[in-house]
């Protein structure tokens, strides 16, 4: 329970992360066709990190539970 | 248990992102100093709010689901609360037994004092010098 607590916070940072992303053109302080703001370039890098650093570790999270998984089956098939 | 670890190490970056973001503003100077907000400003301050929000639950969540697994494991004990005994309070001794020792003490005494009383004819022998005397005269 507490794991998927955790998950479901990993998900919400991944879709945070996009966000800021998006946001400079979607809010409108970044001008098309004009040089990255300040505000711009920090939103690109910190939502850019976020979600690539939060899509890791769901990635890790889900492989490493269906090792478990693999690793269940296994014992079951040997007994 | 390395999956939740990891968790736990992102989310905590990420709580640490989402504090970045609240003050990016004012340490980038995108935002002009006795002004109001401008858009920028909102959308970092309030986006880096959630991400921090989001990210501290997260490493809490990952963090009490490692040690749930540490205490199934047996690697980890859990305390146990102690229950606080209540002190037994000093009881006063009750006046009557004090009395009834008293009594049990002096028995023989009164007893003693008894006899002496119904033997009349007998007389003390008194003037025996002390002991110290005795002692004194050696």
């Amino acid at each position: 329970m507490k794991a998927k607590v955790g998950v479901s916070a990993l998900i919400l940072l991944f879709l945070a992360g996009l966000w800021l992303v998006a946001a400079p053109f979607a809010v409108g302080y970044q001008p098309r066709g004009a040089a990255y703001a300040d505000a711009t370039v920090n939103d690109l890098w910190i939502g850019g990190g976020l979600a690539a650093v939060s899509f890791v570790a769901l990635v890790v999270y889900a492989a490493d539970a269906l090792r478990e998984l693999a690793g269940r089956g296994k014992h079951v098939a040997d007994g | 248990m390395i999956r939740k670890f990891v968790g736990a190490v992102v989310a905590a970056l990420a709580l640490m992102a989402g504090l970045w973001l609240m003050i990016a503003p004012f340490a980038l100077g995108t935002q002009p100093e006795n002004a109001d907000w401008t858009n920028p400003t909102t959308s970092e301050f309030f986006t880096g709010l959630g991400v921090a929000i989001v990210g501290l639950a997260g490493a809490l969540a990952f963090a009490a689901a490692i040690h749930e697994e540490l205490v199934v494991r047996g690697l980890v004990a859990v305390r146990q609360k102690k229950v606080a005994e209540p002190e037994p309070e000093p009881v006063a001794p009750a006046p009557q037994s004090s009395s009834a020792e008293l009594a049990t003490l002096l028995a023989p005494l009164v007893e003693a004092l008894r006899e002496d009383l119904n033997r009349p004819g007998e007389h003390r022998q008194n003037g025996k010098p002390t002991l110290v005397g005795v002692e004194e005269n050696r």
